[in-house]
């Protein structure tokens, strides 16, 4: 499935919400004033460079897509894109550059797949109610059960798994956040406290459906 | 700090994002409220506990081979087709691209984008020009940056105080310049206090004033030795900024009202300043 991307897309920062954005990361045609440096070499110094955030991409994609298989194609292709624009990447932050071209690849696939949770239209009537019941306790006691909380993030969507994951597992700061998402600084917070709502809520939800 | 400030920031305060004053608000509203330390509490354990029951998908086995291939094909002129198993064509297209950019661009092209990079170069570096315009742009970025955070973190005031005269001597007190307060309430920019914050590589006094529902910040320092006394205006997501020099000191004014209005502000200021 959807294994044909669209490879004319170059690296670019497409547009998936209204919002306002912040273009972060300059794209700058690789530099003809070092031709002395060979392909190989050059190679050597991305892979040196990117390689290293590997697992941190393939987690990003993993949960964006939901899908094994899609995953590891988008990490495939975004480190192909990511090479080719290698020498505009000027920066230090190697990986929230990389995590950038993966979120943007996650997304021209999940938009290609007609995936329908892009942003928050999110079902209150379902999630949002019925599950009051449910003490913030006894979600605590079952937010350490790993299949109950993965079951619960991948309801969510798209939007809130990614700010979820980058900030819950690579720890990054707002300010890479709001990089990497193309959102506003001020969003972050918002969004982040709206994510963990919502994944209180599905906890919920599923603690009711077990009993 | 009410209830409602304190619950609206929790998150932000509790991934250690806020600044240290509002941090210090936040924590004496839990010291002084049980009710919102305890959703402290709560919130801060789920957050502790999803952190690490969240399964982290590390990189399967070979995906990073199927990179790395993929990339040695990508650099190759005459790709030939790897038996890696799991390795797939993605897109079939490749093959009709140019492999690379530097094939693919004639040399004397290279030779007249090396000598127009030359003069601009010259150019550059001849013309008077009192800053580059890569660091007004960042300063630009600095200010956006500091206005915002002033209202998204309720920290808009260090002193709030209409009054010049109890705004004035704090800042003096504070800073190594004495920057003029004023107030002009009379002219539809009430004074709301002061505050101060750093930029540009030092503290510098940020000015509050209101134009209806909207906030002003001016920030002002004095003018480093290499600053240029030109007027500017631009405009920067959605925020007009302003910038002019007085008497040694530089002002900028952030907000998020018209060209106009900010003008206006600017010329109201220096005429109630003169009059001191």
């Amino acid at each position: 499935m959807a294994l044909l991307l669209n490879a004319e897309h170059a690296f670019g920062l497409e547009d998936f919400e209204s919002t306002a954005k912040i273009v972060k990361f300059a794209i700058v045609p690789k530099k003809h004033e070092e031709p002395d440096q060979s392909p190989k070499e050059e190679l050597m110094s991305f892979e040196a460079a990117m390689l290293p955030h590997l697992d941190a991409a393939h987690n990003l994609a993993r949960w964006l897509l939901r899908n094994e298989q899609d995953a590891q194609d988008v990490v495939q292709e975004a480190y192909l894109r990511a090479f080719k624009s290698f020498g505009g990447f000027h920066g230090s932050n190697g990986r929230a550059w990389l995590l950038t071209i993966v979120r943007n690849t996650s997304y021209t696939l999940l938009k290609k797949n007609h995936a329908v949770d892009l942003t928050t239209t999110f079902d209150e009537e379902i999630h949002g109610s019925g599950h009051e019941s449910v003490s913030p306790a006894a979600i605590l006691e079952h937010a350490e059960d790993a299949a109950l909380v993965r079951k619960a993030m991948d309801e969510l969507p798209a939007e809130f798994r990614e700010i979820l994951a980058l900030r819950h597992q690579e720890g990054l700061s707002y300010k890479e956040i709001a990089d990497i998402a193309q959102i506003p600084l001020g969003t972050v917070m918002s969004r982040l406290a709206r994510a963990r709502d919502k994944l209180k809520e599905c906890l919920a939800a599923q603690i009711v459906k077990e009993k | 700090m009410n209830c409602e400030e304190a619950i609206r920031l929790m998150d932000g305060y509790l991934d250690g994002e806020l600044d240290p004053i509002t941090s210090q608000g936040i924590e004496q509203h839990l010291h002084e409220c049980q009710k919102c330390d305890q959703a402290y509490k709560t919130q801060r354990s789920l957050i502790a506990a999803i952190g690490n029951a969240t399964p982290y998908y590390k990189a399967p086995a070979g995906l990073r081979e199927r990179i790395q291939s993929s990339l040695r094909e990508e650099i190759t002129e005459d790709p030939v087709r790897n038996g890696v198993p799991g390795a797939q064509v993605l897109f079939h297209k490749r093959h009709q691209e140019p492999r690379s950019i530097r094939s693919a661009v004639p040399w004397n092209w290279l030779g007249l984008a090396a000598a127009i990079l030359f003069a601009a170069v010259i150019a550059f570096n001849l013309l008077p020009r009192p800053q580059r315009p890569g660091a007004d742009q960042f300063l630009a970025t600095q200010l956006i940056a500091s206005h915002a955070r002033s209202l998204l973190a309720n920290h808009l005031t260090d002193v709030a105080s209409s009054d010049q005269h109890t705004v004035k001597p704090w800042l003096d007190a504070k800073l190594d310049f004495a920057p003029a307060v004023v107030d002009l309430s009379q002219k539809g920019f009430p004074l709301i206090g002061g505050r101060l914050d750093y930029l540009d590589n030092r503290p510098v006094a940020a000015l509050v004033y209101q134009r209806r529902q909207h906030f002003l910040n001016l920030f002002v320092w004095p003018v480093g030795a290499d600053a240029g006394g030109s007027t500017k205006a631009m405009t920067r997501q959605g925020y007009q900024l302003l910038h002019w020099v007085d008497s040694d000191l530089n002002y900028w004014a952030v907000s998020d009202i018209n060209e106009k209005e900010l003008q206006e502000f600017k010329q109201l200021f220096e005429e109630q300043v003169a009059r001191r």
